[in-house]
């Protein structure tokens, strides 16, 4: 996919762009806020990745604009600032995910992989499918090779997060802040407990692994 | 214009006292003005009425006797000097009679009623002063009589007009007087606000060229004044507590990190010299990146504490359902305490209201859960608790079976990066319980920690927090 990376710090932005390109993107990167909102309305990017601070036009000036421009192409804003409220800023000035600062490349490819998919209408479907796996939404029912699964109401938001995110790669601290909505860093191993009670209901009874731990980045759910 | 006015003429008490001392002044000036013109216009009436009684007595003699007998009364009246002056003319516009010699040279109004002055012959009464002859005031009327005839009489009001011009002096007089006492006691009130108001600058000044200690003094008279001293200093004390736990974070910060820094710098450093392959290059590489890690981590929970302790995240507080919280919680560790082989359950009383930020209460649980799985022994036992204490507050507890903390290292370990000793072979920084510690104070909420319901040997610990009534 076609990335562009807002950043004014070079060092960082040709350290993202070189590990993009090894996962196989298109990158492009612009270091200010004028050149990036420029780049970006020339349009065909997948995914925005717009630092908060910029010389010339702040981060969130760019994505207000480009949003009042009708653009709706998927933002992620990359931050120095992590509490609560420069996250809603973020998300008001119509990001669509907020990193902060230090962060894993893994984190960071993770949620843009994520947000390029994200474009697929399927926030409207009823059901979901991967592999053999299939989710009702509207009866809230989970089966696997025509076998009922009874899940939890939380284990069902988890795997209905993990199904639409199917052939992904998510992270523990996307699990934690899309599926339970908590942005702190647990000390302990709090989301790996819960796949793994998902993984003896979907994966034990059966003979082939769906939900693949990614050393180093977190989980993949994909068909066997 | 280089000069400047005296300190205390700046003051806002002075100006303040100045203007209620005008007002003051303006307003007896025309309270005073009012009597005066009162008075004025009494003694002119009162004038008016002598003459014409005067006036109706010589009609009278006139309608009775003709012009003789009116001659004879108005001679009668003036033999030895009358208040009155009298001029009676005849038909043809003759002086017959009377004590002045012609008409004063003044146009009378529509009611015939002359205001004039006269001179009059020195006379010598009773009291031997020799009375001001000339100019002196008068007021007069003329009347017209049956036949042509015409009489004036005439009245002196030298001596009301004396006693009302004394009363516009002293009206003056008190006026300025009221304006002189405003102005004095401008200066006195405003010369000892101006020094208590000063005494306050001092402190002020004291503390920016860095003498932090200086309070501003107190009179304890509980006046505005001393309201304003008593918050010029409590605010003091904030600025200087923030500042002393800044320096305190800072201190901390640079301890707690110098040593994985000069960890982390030997190890490369070995590696650098003594490193034979690209094997020990990578491990070493490798070992660096989770050290950095672990600094980042340190690092930003330094910071978010730091910023959590300004008290700033109080602004966007919501009330919330504890219970429904906690059951939250509850639920992401629940199966974090089964895997360690403790026995998890809560206690959640419904209908209650807190006040406060829906994130941090739900990591200062997450954090005290984690304290307990970290340190009580696969078979304890740990509880999360809801209820509402007697005074109608509600506190929110975690209980373990666990060790437990002596009483005595309580205090000490919600300090920054303190860490006791048994401990020290477990994970972390050290920050935990302070960031549990100042989210509470962030809600004011009071924390406690007291023995759990476990044995001697493992006494347990019980975390408790209670938070303010929401009104």
């Amino acid at each position: 996919m076609r990335l562009l990376i807002i950043e004014d710090d070079k060092d960082v932005a040709s350290f993202m762009s070189r590990g993009m390109k090894e996962a196989g993107h298109v990158i492009d990167a612009a270091h200010d806020g004028e050149t990036g909102l420029e780049m970006a309305r020339n349009g065909g990017y997948d995914v925005l990745i717009v630092d908060r601070m910029l010389p010339k036009l702040d981060g969130l000036t760019v994505i207000e604009t480009l949003r009042g421009e009708g653009d709706q192409t998927p933002v992620l804003i990359l931050s120095a600032l992590g509490e609560v409220d420069d996250r809603v800023q973020g998300l008001k000035a119509g990001g669509d995910d907020y990193l902060v600062k230090p962060y894993a490349f893994a984190e960071l490819l993770a949620r843009v992989e994520v947000l390029a998919r994200r474009r697929d209408p399927d926030s409207v479907k009823t059901r979901l499918t991967v592999g053999t796996l299939d989710m009702d939404l509207l009866a809230r029912t989970v089966r696997r090779d025509g076998e009922d699964i009874l899940l939890q109401p939380r284990e069902f938001r988890l795997l209905e997060f993990l199904m639409r995110n199917a052939g992904q790669v998510v992270t523990r601290t996307m699990l934690l802040e899309k599926v339970w909505d908590y942005h702190f860093d647990p000390q302990t191993n709090v989301i790996d407990v819960h796949i793994s009670r998902l993984r003896s209901k979907i994966d034990k009874p059966f003979d082939a692994e769906m939900l693949h731990t990614v050393r180093g980045a977190g989980y993949r759910l994909s068909a066997p | 214009m280089n000069w400047r006015m005296p300190a205390f003429a700046r003051t806002t008490a002075f100006r303040l006292t100045l203007m209620a001392a005008g007002l003051f002044a303006v307003s007896s000036f025309v309270i005073l003005a009012l009597v005066y013109a009162y008075s004025v216009g009494a003694a002119s009436r009162r004038a008016d009425a002598t003459i014409g009684q005067e006036v109706a007595a010589v009609e009278k003699r006139f309608a009775e006797g003709g012009p003789g007998l009116a001659n004879r009364y108005i001679l009668q009246r003036s033999v030895g000097g009358s208040e009155f002056l009298y001029l009676l003319v005849g038909p043809d516009g003759e002086r017959m009679t009377g004590n002045i010699s012609a008409l004063p040279a003044v146009a009378p109004d529509e009611d015939g009623r002359i205001r004039f002055t006269y001179d009059r012959a020195p006379v010598d009464d009773e009291d031997g002063q020799n009375d001001a002859a000339t100019g002196r005031e008068a007021r007069g009327r003329i009347a017209a009589l049956p036949d042509g005839y015409a009489l004036f009489v005439g009245l002196d009001v030298q001596e009301e007009t004396r006693l009302v011009a004394g009363l516009l002096n002293a009206i003056l007089v008190a006026s300025g007087l009221a304006l002189a006492f405003g102005i004095v006691s401008g200066v006195l009130v405003s010369r000892r606000f101006a020094a208590r108001l000063e005494s306050i600058n001092a402190a002020a000044r004291q503390v920016m060229t860095g003498k932090f200690a200086t309070r501003a003094p107190r009179t304890h008279s509980g006046d505005d004044l001393d309201d304003l001293a008593r918050h010029f200093n409590d605010m003091l004390d904030r600025v200087e507590h923030l500042m002393h736990r800044m320096r305190t974070a800072g201190d901390s910060i640079a301890h707690d990190l110098r040593l994985p820094l000069t960890r982390m710098r030997s190890r490369l450093e070995t590696a650098l010299v003594e490193g034979a392959d690209k094997t020990d290059y990578e491990a070493a590489l490798a070992q660096a990146v989770s050290d950095t890690d672990e600094l980042l981590k340190t690092f930003n929970a330094v910071l978010s504490l730091t910023r959590l302790q300004t008290g700033e995240r109080r602004q966007a507080f919501q009330t919330l359902d504890p219970a429904e919280l906690l059951s939250d919680i509850a639920e992401l560790y629940e199966p974090v305490c089964e895997d360690a082989g403790l026995e998890f359950s809560s206690e959640l009383a419904s209908g209650l209201t807190i006040l406060g930020d829906r994130e941090l209460i739900a990591q200062l649980v997450a954090n005290l859960i984690d304290n307990a799985v970290k340190y009580a022994p696969a078979g304890e036992a740990i509880c999360l608790r809801v209820r509402e204490t007697g005074s109608g507050a509600v506190e929110i507890s975690v209980t373990d079976t666990g060790p437990g903390i002596p009483a005595e290292d309580r205090v000490r370990v919600l300090e920054r990066f303190v860490r006791l000793e048994e401990s020290r072979n477990q994970p972390g920084v050290g920050l935990g319980l302070s960031l549990v510690q100042a989210i509470a104070e962030v809600h004011s909420a009071a924390l406690s920690l007291d023995d759990g319901p476990g044995t001697d040997g493992a006494p347990g610990l019980r975390v408790a927090l209670v938070f303010p009534q929401v009104k």
